[in-house]
C-alpha cells in the first residue's frame, strides 16, 4: 500500500473518530438534559398534584361542612315529611359543587308516605327541582351506601358512579345518617357532587401537549380524566394499567407517571402522566440537528484540511521538481561553458553571458595551419531549446571546419545539417571567418548575422553580405567575402544581446552607443581584444543599470597581430638534390629563430627525413611532383607542415621500427619515420583536397 | 659539403667523415666507402670528430658497413662522436651496435 493511500485512510479514520466522539458527547449531553427534565417534570407534577389534591380535598370539606351545618334543620323537620323538601333545597342551594341531594328515610318512617319515602332535590343550571324519587322501580334500601350508612352509622363518601339517568356526569355522594331524638337512624341524607369537571380542571393547563392528569380511587378506578378530544381512551387505559400495579411513580410503555394520594377520605390519587416520547422528542430532535451540524462542520473542515494538505504536497513536489531542474540546469550550464574556449592567445578574446542558466549564443575559434578559424552565432530564442541547438551547431562547426577552410562551404554544410529535420523551425544567425595569421588575409561569410565592426585608427562596419540564417532553406548560398587586415586591426563580433540590451526606460543600448565605446577604445593606450571585450561588457551593464539582462550577450574580438608569429614557406620538386635547398631554407629559418645545437639539428633531421620520404615515395617513379613546406612559429612552438599531392600516405600509422635488434637483423628502412617521431613532439596527418598534409610540431 | 677519406694501415681501415651526411650527400659518400665493402671485412675505425650531421641515409651506410664487418668477424669503431650525432644514434638504437672510442 502506498503511503499516500495510508495517509488518506488515517485522515478518514480521524474524521470518523471525531464524528463518533461528537455523537457520544451529544448522547451524554442528551441524557443529562433528560435527567434534568425528568426531575423538573417530577417537581412540576408534584406541584400540580399537590394543588389538585388540595382543591379536591377542599371541595369535599366544603360539602362535608354544608352537610354538618344543615344537619340540625334536617333533624328539626324529621316529623314533617314535606318540610324536609325545603331543608333539602337549602342544602343543595348552599353548595355550588352539589348537584343534588336526597333523604332516604328508613322504611315506614312516615306511614302516610308509604314504606319508602325519598325527597329529592336536583340542581339543573342553577334551578332546583324537587321530587319524591322512591318508587316500586327504585328501592333505595337495596343501595350499597344506604346499607353501609345504616350499618356503620357513620358519614362516608361513596365510590364514584355514573348516574344511570344522566350518564354524562360522574357523581360521588356524601352520605350521613340523620338521627332522631332517640338516637335512632331516621334517614340517610346524601349530597351528590359532580366530579366530571375535575377531569377538565386537571387537564386544563398541561405542561406538554400529550401529558394529562387523572383522578383515581384508592382501588384504581377512574374518577375523572382528560376529555376524549385531548387524549385517546387507549392512552388513559394504558396509564390505568400501570397504576393498577399499585405504584406511586412509574415509567413504562413510553409513559412517565407521577401521583399523589389524598391525605383524607376518600384517599383518591391524583395522577400526572407524561408521554416521554413527546417530552424528549424535541430534545432528541435538537440533539440530532446539533450532531448533524457538527458533522457537517467536520466534513467541511476535513475537506479544507484535505485540500490544504493536497495543495501543500503539490507545492512540495513542485519545489522538489524545481530543485531537480535547477540542479540539472547548473550541470548543463557548466557543460555549455566548457564547450567554449576558455584559454585565449593574446590576439583573440571572447565572452558569453547567458541571460538564463543556458543560452543559444556561441562563439568559437581555433588555429589550424597558421590560420585562425573563428565564428559567432545566435540561435533564435532563449533557454534550454536554444541551448540544445547551440550545442549541435557548435559540434557541427568543429567537425566541418576541421577539414574545410572556406567559410562559405562551412556555412553551407552547417546549413544542410540544420535544415534536415528542422520541424521546430529554429534558425541560427552565424558568422565564420578564417584569418591567415601571417598575411592578414581574411575570408569570411555571414548567415544573417550582424555585421562585425573593424577597428583600425577609426571604427567602421565590415562590408558583409547578410545572406539568410542557417536552418531556413537547405539551398541557401552563402557568399564568401575577402579582405586583408593590416597589423593591429581588431575585428569585433557580437550578438544582438549587446545592441539590444535595455535600461529601465526600455531604451536599447543601440549601435550608436557601441560605436561611441569603440571610438573611445581605439584612442586608448593598449587596445587588446581582452580590453575591448571588457570595455563593451562594462558599458552595456552600466547602461542597463538595475534592468535585468534580456538576452544572451556574446562578444568575440580578433586582432591581426603578425608580430607574434613567423611563417616561412618553400616548395620543392621531388628530387633528392632539393634537400640542399631544404637545408638552406631550414638554416635561414633557424637563424631568424636563433635556434642552434641539438634542437636545431633534431628539427632539421626530422624535416629532412619527412621530405625525403615524400620525394622518394609519394609520386610514382618518373612522375613530377612537388612538396610544400610551411614553417610556423609563435615563439612557443615551431610547426612544419609538409604538403604534397602524391598518393595518400599516413606515416603516423606506420609501425615503429624495432631499435633493439642485432645489426644483422636490423632492416635498412623505417629509420626516417622513427627519427621524426622521436624528434618531434607531435605528428598529425590529414588528407585534404587531394593532398597529404602532415604537421610536425615541437614545443620550444 | 661532405668529405670522405679512407686509409688502410695495420690491417684496419681508418675512415674520416667530415661535414654533413644528409640525404643529398649519401649517394656520393656511399660510393666513396665502397672499398670497405669490397674488402674481406677488415675492422673499420671511423673518425667522426668533424661529422656535424647525419640523416637516416647516412645511418644506412654505417649499418651496411657494420653488417659486412660482422659477417667477416670484425667490427666498426666510431671515434670522437659529437653530441648531435650520438643523440641520433641513441634514438635509433645504433648505440648498442657500434663500438665507441
Amino acid at each position: 500500500m502506498d503511503s499516500a493511500k495510508k495517509r488518506r485512510i488515517i485522515r478518514l479514520g480521524i474524521v470518523v473518530l471525531a464524528a463518533l466522539m461528537v455523537e457520544v458527547i451529544s448522547i451524554v449531553q442528551y441524557e443529562r438534559v433528560k435527567e434534568a427534565m425528568e426531575e423538573e417534570m417530577g417537581v412540576r407534577a408534584r406541584v400540580v398534584l399537590g394543588a389538585m389534591e388540595a382543591d379536591v380535598g377542599h371541595m369535599m370539606e366544603l360539602t362535608e361542612a354544608t352537610m354538618k351545618e344543615n344537619l340540625w334543620k334536617l333533624r328539626q323537620d324529621l316529623d314533617h315529611p314535606d318540610s324536609s323538601f325545603i331543608a333539602l333545597r337549602y342544602l343543595v342551594d348552599d353548595n355550588p359543587h352539589v348537584v343534588g341531594g336526597f333523604l332516604t328515610f328508613v322504611p315506614d318512617y312516615f306511614p302516610s308516605k308509604g314504606r319508602l319515602f325519598e325527597p329529592y332535590a336536583k340542581k339543573t343550571d342553577g334551578t332546583i327541582s324537587l321530587s319524591q324519587f322512591a318508587g316500586s322501580d327504585h328501592d333505595y334500601t337495596e343501595n350499597e351506601f344506604f346499607r353501609r350508612a345504616m350499618e356503620t352509622r357513620q358519614s362516608f363518601w361513596s365510590e364514584p358512579y355514573i348516574d344511570a339517568a344522566d350518564s354524562l356526569e360522574t357523581l360521588i355522594t356524601y352520605a350521613t345518617p340523620i338521627l332522631d331524638g332517640k338516637g335512632e337512624i331516621a334517614a340517610i341524607c346524601g349530597l351528590d357532587m359532580d366530579v366530571s369537571w375535575l377531569g377538565d380542571t386537571l387537564n386544563a393547563r398541561q405542561p406538554f401537549p400529550s401529558s394529562f392528569g387523572l383522578l383515581l380511587t384508592q382501588e384504581g378506578r377512574l374518577v375523572a380524566g382528560p376529555p376524549e378530544t385531548l387524549v385517546s381512551g387507549a392512552d388513559v387505559e394504558a396509564a390505568l394499567e400501570i397504576m393498577r400495579q399499585g405504584v406511586a411513580e412509574a415509567d413504562g410503555k413510553g409513559m412517565s407517571i407521577r401521583s399523589v394520594q389524598m391525605v383524607r377520605e376518600p384517599y383518591w390519587r391524583v395522577v400526572q402522566v407524561y408521554r416521554t416520547q413527546d417530552v424528549f422528542a424535541r430534545i432528541w430532535k435538537m440533539r440530532r440537528q446539533q450532531v448533524l451540524l457538527v458533522l457537517l462542520g467536520l466534513a467541511i473542515l476535513a475537506f479544507i484540511i484535505e485540500r490544504f494538505i493536497r495543495s501543500e504536497s503539490k507545492l512540495r513536489k513542485a519545489s522538489e521538481e524545481q530543485a531537480r531542474i535547477s540542479g540539472e540546469l547548473a550541470v548543463a550550464q557548466r557543460i555549455q561553458r566548457e564547450m567554449l574556449p576558455t584559454a585565449f592567445p593574446p590576439f583573440v578574446y571572447g565572452s558569453l553571458e547567458p541571460v538564463r542558466e543556458v543560452g543559444g549564443d556561441l562563439y568559437d575559434f581555433f588555429i589550424r595551419d597558421g590560420k585562425l578559424f573563428f565564428c559567432i552565432g545566435d540561435v533564435a530564442g532563449k533557454g534550454v531549446p536554444s541551448a540544445m541547438l547551440m550545442s549541435v551547431v557548435h559540434s557541427l562547426f568543429r567537425m566541418v571546419s576541421r577539414t574545410e577552410e572556406s567559410p562559405s562551404k562551412i556555412l553551407s554544410m552547417l546549413n544542410g545539417e540544420l535544415c534536415r529535420g528542422n520541424d521546430s523551425n529554429m534558425f541560427v544567425t552565424f558568422f565564420v571567418g578564417c584569418l591567415d595569421l601571417y598575411s592578414g588575409e581574411l575570408d569570411y561569410a555571414t548567415a544573417g548575422h550582424d555585421k562585425p565592426f573593424i577597428l583600425a585608427d577609426d571604427v567602421s562596419m565590415m562590408p558583409a553580405k547578410a545572406n539568410l540564417p542557417l536552418g531556413v532553406f537547405p539551398d541557401t548560398r552563402f557568399e564568401e567575402q575577402h579582405c586583408t587586415l593590416s597589423p593591429g586591426m581588431l575585428l569585433l563580433l557580437y550578438t544582438d544581446g549587446l545592441t539590444e540590451s535595455k535600461n529601465v526606460q526600455r531604451k536599447q543600448f543601440g549601435r550608436e552607443r557601441v560605436v561611441e565605446v569603440l571610438n573611445a577604445f581605439v584612442k586608448s593606450e593598449n587596445p587588446t581584444p581582452a580590453a575591448l571585450v571588457s570595455a563593451l561588457s562594462h558599458a552595456a551593464h552600466q547602461f542597463a543599470g538595475q534592468e535585468p539582462q534580456s538576452d544572451d550577450l556574446t562578444l568575440l574580438v580578433v586582432q591581426f597581430a603578425p608580430g607574434d608569429v613567423l611563417r616561412e614557406r618553400i616548395t620543392l620538386v621531388n628530387e633528392i638534390g632539393e634537400v640542399d635547398r631544404l637545408n638552406a631554407f631550414v638554416k635561414a629559418l633557424f637563424g631568424k629563430l636563433h635556434l642552434e645545437g641539438k634542437t636545431a639539428s633534431g628539427l632539421r633531421l626530422a624535416l629532412e627525413e619527412t621530405v625525403v620520404n615524400v620525394v622518394n615515395y609519394a609520386y610514382a617513379p618518373g612522375e613530377r611532383g612537388d612538396v610544400t613546406i610551411l614553417a610556423d612559429c609563435d615563439r612557443k612552438q615551431l610547426r612544419f607542415t609538409v604538403i604534397d599531392s602524391g598518393k595518400p600516405f599516413d606515416p603516423t600509422t606506420v609501425l615503429e621500427a624495432d631499435t633493439t635488434l642485432d645489426a644483422r637483423d636490423r632492416p635498412i628502412g623505417g629509420l626516417g619515420i622513427l627519427l621524426t617521431r622521436k624528434l618531434m613532439d607531435s605528428i598529425s596527418y590529414t588528407r585534404r583536397d587531394g593532398k597529404n598534409v602532415l604537421s610536425l610540431t615541437k614545443e620550444l | 659539403m661532405m668529405k670522405t677519406s679512407i686509409q688502410e694501415q695495420d690491417g684496419k681501415f681508418a675512415v674520416t667523415l667530415s661535414g654533413e651526411l644528409d640525404t643529398a650527400a649519401a649517394r656520393e659518400t656511399e660510393q666513396a666507402l665502397q672499398p670497405l665493402l669490397d674488402s674481406e671485412g677488415k675492422p673499420v675505425i671511423i673518425d667522426c670528430a668533424s661529422l656535424e650531421y647525419i640523416s637516416s641515409s647516412g645511418l644506412r651506410i654505417l649499418l651496411g658497413i657494420l653488417k659486412h664487418c660482422k659477417a667477416n668477424g670484425s667490427g666498426v669503431v666510431l671515434k670522437d662522436v659529437r653530441d648531435e650525432i650520438r643523440e641520433v644514434l641513441n634514438l635509433t638504437g645504433f648505440v648498442s651496435l657500434f663500438d665507441f672510442e
